[in-house]
Order: structure tokens, then sequence, then C-alpha cells
């Protein structure tokens, strides 16, 4: 009797750690890149709503499995939509666009600056005394 | 009363008006003076709406439906800017005292290119108080008036975010004057040294409140909101973040132009930015389309006019600034490696930064409209944002002692000997005692890089003590924001890497280890406010010797019916233990188990440091040159 009253209660703190904290810290990770649907754009890993609190458990039973980061954010694409996750994927044009178009703007932009420069600048330059400016 | 004010916001529409007639017809002392007038009167409106809120006058619609008589007195006044109307009314006060202190200090000899600058920010208030008076007046009175008031969101009754939103708007609301001085610069195709002169206060006098106004908003999240964070890339933070970001690109590059005359016409454009992307980041925020896209069609009148009024003023500064652009002169010459070539590299990285959390901030507005629904957060931009921030960081120390024109890159090797080292030192670290990502190892190795960076460029400036304490205030100033940048990025890095979080589920009476601490729940109790009751926890936390009381609240508040966290937090030196209670639940046996949300936050207060001297490092930098001091050496 005693025994079944601790797993109770074991099942009740089930909101609990994993035990291996590699593990654990893998699946807190997680719950910070998965949108609790519950709420306005709150992770679940903030969330003290019910479903959030289900749904962290489930990441945690699925890290347990060894799924990998992947699975486990594929698992809630595919039952929720891929609404739950702030980490959008990088797959078909909207992810390219998305993804790439930062660093797209940065190398282009600093080709255009370079070429422009280059084309108005003529032969030597001097350099001028640095102390006169911040 | 109400009605004074409403008369003199309609009297200090009228003044605006003239003051863009002869702003417009280069008559600068009039122009000048209606702007002053319509400041005061303007005022003296917004006052007669403090003291209906101060006084709980409920016979005003928009005290009634925002305030509440068991309000303290400090809240009720806050409350005024506290809503949608009020705090239009807050940003024509902002807008028409920017008009104001221009007429007054603004002195460049030129006369006619003032008085164009008054009435263009003229026109802005009174855009802006056409606005407020048609879509959103909070003149409205009610009969008969209610006995009480509906209360305010409770989450908003607290002192950081009393004094956010009006330094957000001395922010947002400041770089009006700067376009406005962009604006009549491209007019008179002249964006010279003399312009950029005149207008680097400006953009730093909007920078320092911008930044501070950011900070309390951040910082009253962090211990409000109970998640243990302090940046959550929410939209509403990124709405803010990218007229920062455009801020601090422009008081960079309007170095360039007021020290060589070059970028004339990126820095305008840059001016004119800043403006638009506050005006972005209010109607974002203001119109709910944050959101989701549908809480557009909640209130569509007021977000309309905002994106139309965006859309107008942003087409027509940019159309002036594209038949302008090709006719502004040129600097002098200069090669890729000089200081023109560093800030340049500077301006591009800050500006990506800003369309890259534009991009991640309006991409799930784009993909609603198209009929998906996605999610772009912080792991977006964590993979993006930073690590194109993290560049120009590596290389700030190095480029900044570049000379204008053509710089010398002989010792260039030895920067990036020092680099190297400093992060094998820091990835050694990380694999070792310090027990940290590698990445973090990096991010920490930028942090001293930069601290560092900061302390050797006023060294090379000054080369003997002497001179140090006689460097220009604009030197200390650049030297104190580098340096809190550098505190920042530590903290930034610290905080996210080795934060933990942990939730404990305790009985009074019962204990718990949590990373090195042990919580005891001592007891939870009930209390009561003034408008509000709460349960109240009492931790004792103890690690080796020392020991700590934590006293976390769940609050109610009957009026708004709403729970908010009131979160307790431990200072240990180096981490904040931070604790959020949570829900009781009974258990079967009859017994009540308390949750709670622990965190360690280790250096947290590093971030905060960092940006307020990133702040007072722009605010020294604003105050005028030092004479030079003599040295019979030459320099």
């Amino acid at each position: 009797m005693k025994a079944l009253l601790a797993s109770l209660i074991l099942i009740f703190a089930a909101e609990g750690q994993l035990a291996d904290p590699q593990e654990e810290a893998r699946a807190q990770d997680l719950m910070r890149e998965i949108r609790c649907v519950a709420c306005e754009n709150e992770p679940i890993s903030n969330s003290g709503s019910d479903i959030a609190v289900d749904m962290r458990e489930r990441v945690r039973e699925l890290v347990a499995e060894g799924k990998s980061d992947e699975e486990v954010r594929n698992w809630f694409a595919e039952r929720y939509g891929e609404f739950v996750l702030f980490r959008p994927s990088s797959h078909g044009i909207r992810g390219v666009l998305l993804w790439g178009l930062p660093f797209a703007l940065l190398i282009a932009g600093g080709a255009l600056a370079f070429f422009l420069r280059r084309r108005q600048t003529k032969a030597d330059v001097k350099a001028i005394d640095p102390e006169d400016a911040v | 009363m109400i009605e004074a004010g409403h008369f003199a916001a309609f009297l200090a529409l009228v003044f605006s008006g003239l003051q863009v007639g002869f702003g417009l017809r280069t008559d600068r002392e009039r122009a000048g003076l209606f702007a002053k007038l319509a400041f005061v009167t303007m005022l003296f409106a917004f006052f007669t709406l403090i003291w209906a809120f101060a006084r709980s006058d409920f016979s005003v619609e928009l005290v009634f439906e925002h305030s509440h008589t068991l309000k303290p007195l400090g809240y009720k006044i806050a409350g005024t800017w506290g809503n949608h109307e009020g705090s239009m009314a807050l940003w024509c006060v902002v807008g028409l005292g920017f008009g104001a202190a221009g007429a007054w200090l603004l002195k460049t000899g030129r006369p006619a290119f003032e008085a164009r600058a008054l009435g263009i920010q003229g026109l802005l208030s009174l855009a802006s108080l056409a606005y407020l008076l048609l879509a959103s007046s909070p003149f409205t009175r009610l009969d008969p008036a209610p006995l009480q008031g509906s209360g305010l969101n409770p989450l908003l009754q607290d002192p950081a975010l009393a004094i956010h939103p009006p330094m957000l708007y001395l922010g947002y609301v400041g770089y009006s004057f700067v376009f406005a001085l962009a604006a009549a610069g491209l007019i008179e195709g002249r964006i010279d040294r003399d312009w950029a002169k005149a207008a680097r206060g400006w953009a730093l006098a909007a920078f320092v409140p911008l930044t501070l106004g950011i900070a309390l908003g951040s910082y009253w999240a962090y211990y409000e909101l109970g998640w243990g964070g302090w940046w959550f890339w929410d939209p509403v933070e990124n709405a803010s973040l990218m007229p920062w970001l455009i801020g601090a690109a422009l008081m960079h590059s309007v170095i360039v132009t007021e020290k060589r005359g070059s970028f004339a016409a990126w820095t305008a454009l840059l001016a004119v930015l800043a403006f638009c992307f506050s005006m972005l980041g209010a109607f974002l925020v203001r119109s709910g389309v944050l959101t989701s896209v549908h809480a557009f069609a909640v209130d569509p009148l007021r977000g309309s006019v905002l994106l139309a009024g965006l859309v107008v003023l942003g087409g027509s500064a940019l159309l002036l600034f594209a038949i302008r652009a090709p006719k502004l002169k040129p600097g002098p010459d200069y090669v890729a490696v000089s200081r023109e070539g560093a800030l340049m590299g500077n301006n591009l990285v800050l500006t990506v930064a800003a369309a890259t959390v534009m991009l991640g901030t309006l991409f799930p507005l784009l993909a609603e409209a198209l009929g998906e629904t996605i999610s772009v957060g912080e792991p977006y931009f964590h993979l993006t944002f930073t690590p194109i921030m993290a560049l120009a960081l590596v290389a700030l120390p190095v480029v900044q002692a570049w000379a204008w024109g053509k710089a010398d890159l002989s010792s260039l090797w030895k920067w990036a000997a020092g680099f190297a080292g400093l992060v094998a030192v820091f990835w050694l670290a990380g694999v070792g005692p310090l027990d940290i990502p590698l990445l973090a190892g990096v991010g920490l190795a930028i942090a001293v890089w930069l601290i560092f960076g900061a302390a050797q460029e006023i060294w090379r400036r000054a080369k003997t003590v002497e001179r140090l304490p006689k460097m220009p205030m604009r030197v200390w100033g650049m030297t104190l924001a580098h340096a809190g940048l550098g505190l920042f990025v530590a903290g930034a890095v610290l905080e996210t890497t080795a934060r933990t979080q942990t939730t404990l589920a305790l009985q009074e009476g019962q204990s718990q280890e949590v990373a090195g601490w042990t919580m005891t729940l001592d007891d939870v109790s009930s209390i009561e406010g003034p408008n509000w009751y709460a349960d109240r926890a009492t931790l004792t936390a103890t690690r080796g010797g020392t020991k700590a009381t934590l006293k976390p609240q769940k609050r109610y508040y009957p009026a708004a019916r709403m729970p908010t966290t009131e979160t307790a937090i431990h200072k240990t030196g180096t981490a904040d233990l931070y604790v959020a209670l949570g829900d009781g639940r009974r258990s079967r046996e009859g017994e009540t188990r308390w949750t709670f949300e622990v965190f360690l936050n280790p250096f947290i207060d590093f971030i905060y440091l960092g940006v307020a001297l990133i702040a007072l490092g722009a605010g020294l930098s604003m105050v005028g040159k030092r004479k030079r001091p003599k040295t019979t050496e030459a320099a």
C-alpha cells in the first residue's frame, strides 16, 4: 500500500525531470521551441496551462524513447500542425526564403557597397589623422 | 476640465497647422513660436487627462475603462498612457515637445533649413493630432458617470511598466525630428557636414530613451511574467528592436557625414527609415495585427489609418530621397580598408540585422495571409540574427582604430592572433571547469574582446595617463558604450546557455534540491493588497552557509478577474535565484502541493548593466566637444 502511494505521488510529480541530466537538458531545449497551442505566443516551457503540461510530458517521453530532436519536432508538427514549431521548416521555397534571405542580403549588400565604392574611387588615397574623430 | 483639455488639443492642432505653414514658407521665427505654443497647449490637454485619472473622474470614458478607485495614485497616473487613446495623446505631446525643443535649440546659422525642419515636424505632429482627435479621442464623456472604473490591466501595475511607454515614445517620436531634419536637408539638397553636426545630437537624443525603454520592458518581462527569460523574440519586442537597430546604424553613419561629408545619402535614408520603423513598431503593437492578421479586423479603422499614414509618409520620404540623393555631393575618396569602410560594414550588419528581425516578425503574417499558419521564434533568431551581429562584434575592436581614407593593416596579424588566442582559452575552459557549450565559449570570447577593445581604443587615443581625463566626452561615450556592449554579450551568452529551470512540487515543510540549493517550503498564506489578494509562499533557500528567504506570490485582481505572478528573486552575487509560484493542488491525502518554477539565471545583471552603459555612453557622446588639450607634441 505504501509503495502504491509512493508511486501515485511519483505520477503526480511526473512534471518531474528525466533521470539522465543530458536527456533532461535536451528535453528542456525542445520545450522552448514548441509553442503552447492554448496560449498567446508562449513556448510550452513557460506555460502553466494543462495542455502545456501534457505536451511537456510528451516531449520527455519521446526524448526518453531515444527520439532525435528532429523526430520530436516532426511528431508535434504532424499532430498540431507546423504552427507549434518556433523553428520553422527550412524546406521548400518558403523555408529557403525565410532562412536564406538574411545571409543573402548580407552578401549582396556587401558586394554592392564594395563595387559602388570601387567605381567612384580614383587612385591614391591618403590616410587622415584618426584623432580627428570618434 | 476635460472639455478644456479637448479644446486645448484642438488649439494645438491649429498651432501645428500654423507651424507647418510658416515653416514651409521659411519663416523660422514664427514657425518656432507656434511649435512652442502647440507644445504648451497640448501639454495642458494631457495634464487634464492625467488630472482626470488622478481624481478617478469616471465621467470620462477613458478613465472609467482603464482605472479604478482602489489603484495606488502612481498607477492611476500611469494609467493615463496605459491604453490606446492615452498613449496616442502621449505620442502627440512628445512629438510636439521635440518640435518645441527644436525651435528652442536648433542653431545652425541656416534659418531657412531650420524653418523647413520645424514645418515638417509640424506636419508629423499635425497628422498624429488629427488621428488622436478623429480616430481615438481620449476626451469622451460618459453620462451618467459610473461609480466605479473597470480597472487597469494588472500586469501593467508595475513601476517599470509605468515609465516604459514614455521612454519608448521619447525614442520613437524622437526619430520624427531626425526625419524632419533629413527631409528638410533633402528638400534643400544639402546633406553635408553642417547638417550632420546638427542631426547627430538629435539622433542620440532619440537613441538613449529608446534603449532605456526597451531595457525597462525587458526587465519587466523578466520579473513579472515568471518565465525566467529576458528576451522572448516576441513580435511586440521585435517591433521596438527594429528602430533601435536602424537608430544604432544611423548614429554611426552620421559620424562619417559629420567628419568627412561622405555617406550623405545613406545617412539621410537611415534618418528616414528610423522613424518609419518607429511607426511600423507602433502600428504593429497598436493594431493588434501581430497575434494574427484576423485581429486586424477587431479595430480596422485605427489599424488602417496608421498603416495608411505609414505608407504615405514613408512613400513620400523615399520619393523625395530618390529625387535628391543623386544630387548630394560625395565626400573625399577612401578605400575599403578605412574607417569609412569599417563604418559601412557596421551599417551593413545593423541594417541586415534589422531586416532579419522584420522578416522573422512579419513572415508568419504573410504566411497566414496565404493560408498557412507557421511560427517564427527564438531558434530562428539565434541562428540568423546572432551570427550576423557576431560578425560586427568580432570586427569592432580591430576596425575602430582604422584611419579615415586609408588604414594601415600592418598590425592586423596581432589582432587576429589575439582573438584566436582568446577563443582558444574560452574553448579550453568550456571543455574543462566552466561546463558550457563550445559556441558559448566563442560568445564569451567576443564579450571579453569587446571590453578589451574599448579599453585599448581609449588608451590608443590618450597615449598617456595624464591625457586620459582630458579625452573628449564623445570618446568616453563611445568607449563606455562599446564596453557596455561587451558586458551585455557576456550576460546574454551566460544567461542563455547556462540558465537552469526546474519545476518543484512541495507540501508545507518539505524540501527539495535545486541547482545546489535546498529549497524548503515553510508555509503558504493568504494576503491582501489595495486591489488584489494573493497566495504568498515563504521558501527558505540554503546552500552551504548562506540562507535566503523568498516570497513569491500569485496575485488575483478581482476588478480585472486576472491572476498575475509576482516572482521572488534572490541575488546570489553571480546569479539570480528566481522563483515563480504556480498552482496549489490537493493530493489524495488532502495535503496541498504547491508547484514552483525555479530558475537559476547566471549573470543576468550584466545584461541590464551593459545596456545601461550603452545608453550612458550614447548620452555622454551628446555632450559637446571640449577644447582639445594643448599638447606640444604633434598628435
